[in-house]
């Protein structure tokens, strides 16, 4: 018995108005990807012509102790970040949910609030929190410390740990909102039946939170935590404005780092083996994505 | 005696048609590609600026009304406008004329043309730029590729009514450092942070008037080893010595750049600090003239024994076209905005930048203020000039880091020197 695959209709023509987009993906990722990688492999300097072929900066990068300390200021910048942003972004939510179920009023003005930081420059950040921390008398949490503590001299960004730490504070300020956004969603569409059930079988609010929302909205912090991750992962400008990697190396992130070995050092090799190892870390990252969400879906 | 007369009247009938040559404007018909800063140019966000150029290019259009100027754009980050103008030049897509980073000019030679033929036409001497100007512009063959226009200094300022004699050494400044600081006063900033201006600043004049070297004549890098080890190690023990003591706070590890102490100026508590000229003008509009008033301004104070030595800084143009027309145009362009006697005045006095001709401080255009007399002797007697050596960015990048790191006091001085060595040379 013959059998005969019918392919569907106008497929031609279906293929014909993807192509604009294909171009468009070739052009604006796929190429620059591909040169990046191909950068990767060379001693390119932006300071003069021509390269030469070789792993020199892939094993400048990971025998260096430099790189090794930058990655563990990456992963600790990053896990603290995405830690309290969503915690954070989860608490925000809650109220906000809260409020709105009770009709309370000053809802919208409190996620508009929250948002306003979101929508600022992450240059603009960086400076208003430069000027936060500074450890002049003048500054704003240094005056607050000396009013609390007279004798204290916070070292907020000259030292490289509580830079650190500041530099996270900074940065959780301005993520919370966009963990803020996803999580109210999901409390909004959150099945009202499945509350009220649990209200008659006399579940009490942590109950309700711990054994209810939360598992229920397991699928959704998934992919919250994984879309900051990624996101915190690239985040540069923020910190170039705040304390531009120091002191000493103490703030400096992968993102920053590559930025300054390209922008500032001209080792194009250098700084795209680098760019490479985090397109590698984010690459990770949506194929967990992808991978949770399959089962999910399934 | 006819025969004389008819050569007069042949000379004269000669010079009036040369300089009716001369006024005439010019009728060649192209498009000048000029690429500039932002600041400098016509999208500058200071109406001043703008205002003073659209006029200079108005007065330079009467002369070449048929040529289309093309303005383009820097990106606002000097180190990656550089870069890729580099890469243009490289690939051969320059501009015909373009601003450069003055202390890189010397990587742009191969790509850019001779222009000993305008200057001299154009009654310029090259001996009324600073020497550090004049030979910066030179290749290797001797011929002048371009003119730098603009300059900086890096000083030091004190207050006058805490300071009666400026530091000249070290010593000097731990003596009265220690008076200061009792009587509650920030004694010495500099910037020390992750920045160009910490290295520039803090470090290349201390280290230049030991008489270190940076790079060798190859461009290799020797400031990590034999006596430039010394000298650069001399320089950031006395810092660690001041912050140790309580002169220097070591918040200065977070102040990349020198208007970063602006702020602390402002707060009237510092008496003396590292910075650069163009500190003037932002100080100025930060506490007012008075406030400035109090303020003195001297050389960057050296190690016992060694010489003077500071660090300048500034603009350049370059002419990437091989057209003898463009390059004329281009030329002209920036005689009349940037380079000739009213043009330098104007634009510096405008701008807020030094003169790079020392004839110009003399212009009755010029407007100088109290220190341009002081700035102009220490640029003309001690300017120096970064390398352009293709290590020196990572250099910079290395010695930010290592300056940033004894401040804070997470390093020795030894320990971060070497550390800066070994990065370097990876």
């Amino acid at each position: 018995m013959n059998r005969t695959v019918s392919r569907p209709p106008h497929e031609g023509i279906l293929l014909f108005w993807l192509l604009p987009l294909a171009i468009v993906c070739m052009s604006v990722f796929v190429i620059p990807v591909v040169q990046i990688v191909r950068w990767s492999f060379t001693d390119s300097s932006l300071m003069k012509e021509g390269h030469e072929l070789s792993f020199r900066a892939y094993i400048a990068l990971l025998s260096s102790n430099d790189f090794m300390s930058i990655l563990r200021t990456t992963l600790i910048f990053v896990i603290s970040s995405v830690l309290l942003q969503v915690a954070l972004g989860f608490v925000i939510a809650l109220f906000l949910d809260y409020g709105d179920r009770r009709g309370l009023r000053g809802t919208i003005i409190v996620r508009t609030a929250v948002l306003v930081s979101w929508a600022i420059p992450g240059v603009v950040a960086g400076v208003i929190w430069k000027m936060m921390f500074s450890e002049m008398d003048s500054g704003l949490i240094t005056s607050l410390a000396h009013f609390i503590v007279p004798a204290s001299r916070p070292r907020f960004l000259s030292s490289p740990a509580a830079a650190l730490a500041s530099s996270v504070v900074a940065n959780v300020w301005r993520g919370t909102a966009y963990s803020m956004i996803l999580l109210y969603a999901g409390l909004m569409t959150f099945p009202n039946d499945l509350n009220e059930a649990s209200q008659i079988d006399g579940a009490n609010a942590f109950q309700r939170l711990f054994q209810i929302k939360i598992p229920v909205l397991a699928p959704l912090f998934l992919i919250c935590i994984l879309l900051v991750t990624v996101q915190t992962f690239n985040t540069f400008d923020m910190l170039m404005a705040l304390t531009g990697g120091g002191p000493g190396r103490g703030t400096e992130v992968l993102a920053l780092y590559i930025y300054k070995t390209i922008f500032t050092e001209f080792n194009l090799g250098r700084g795209s083996a680098a760019a490479v190892l985090l397109l590698l870390i984010n690459v990770a990252m949506t194929w967990v994505y992808f991978c949770f969400l399959k089962r999910g879906t399934a | 005696m006819t025969r004389q007369k008819s050569l007069i009247v042949v000379l004269l009938l000669g010079t009036a048609l040369m300089l009716g040559a001369q006024s005439k404007p010019s009728e060649a018909t192209f498009s000048l590609n000029w690429t500039a800063h932002p600041a400098y140019s016509l999208i500058g966000s200071d109406p001043k600026r703008v205002e003073y150029l659209k006029a200079a290019i108005a007065e330079w259009q009467k002369q070449y009304p048929n040529v289309k100027l093309e303005a383009n754009i820097l990106p606002t980050n000097n180190a990656e406008a550089m870069a890729k103008l580099l890469e243009q030049a490289a690939q051969g897509r320059a501009p015909d004329i373009a601003q450069i980073d003055t202390y890189i000019f010397p990587r742009y030679l191969p790509y850019l043309q001779p222009i000993d033929d305008l200057v001299k036409a154009a009654g310029i001497d090259m001996k009324d730029f600073f020497p550090f100007a004049e030979k910066i512009v030179r290749g290797k063959d001797g011929k002048v590729y371009g003119i730098q226009f603009t300059t900086d200094v890096r000083v030091l300022f004190y207050r006058k009514d805490l300071v009666v004699n400026p530091p000249k050494t070290w010593d000097d400044i731990l003596k009265i450092s220690k008076a200061l600081k009792d009587k509650g006063f920030d004694a010495f900033l500099f910037p020390a942070g992750r920045a160009e201006g910490s290295v520039n600043t803090s470090l290349w004049p201390m280290f230049w008037g030991q008489g270190g070297e940076l790079v060798d004549g190859n461009g290799k890098a020797v400031f990590g080893i034999g006596a430039n080890r010394e000298k650069m190690l001399n320089i950031l023990e006395f810092y660690k010595e001041l912050v140790d003591k309580g002169y220097s706070p070591s918040r200065l590890a977070n102040y990349g750049n020198e208007a970063d102490l602006n702020t602390e100026v402002a707060a009237g508590r510092v008496a003396m600090f590292l910075g650069g000229n163009f500190q003037v003008a932002q100080l100025a509009s930060i506490i007012g003239k008075e406030g400035l008033a109090k303020w003195g301004v001297a050389r960057i104070p050296q190690r016992v024994g060694a010489k003077n030595a500071t660090s300048a800084g500034g603009w350049s143009w370059g002419f990437f076209t091989k057209e003898a027309a463009k390059r004329k145009a281009a030329f002209d362009l920036v005689l009349q905005a940037y380079v000739g006697d009213d043009g330098m005045a104007c634009w510096t006095s405008v701008a807020g930048y030094l003169p790079t001709r020392k004839s110009v401080f003399a212009n009755p255009k010029y407007q100088s203020n109290e220190y341009s007399d002081i700035f102009k002797e220490i640029l003309e007697t001690d300017g120096m000039v970064r390398p352009a050596a293709e290590i020196y960015p990572r250099i910079s990048s290395e010695m930010q880091i290592a300056l940033s790191a004894v401040i804070s006091g997470t390093k020795t001085p030894e320990k971060a020197l070497d550390d800066a060595w070994a990065a370097v040379n990876k």
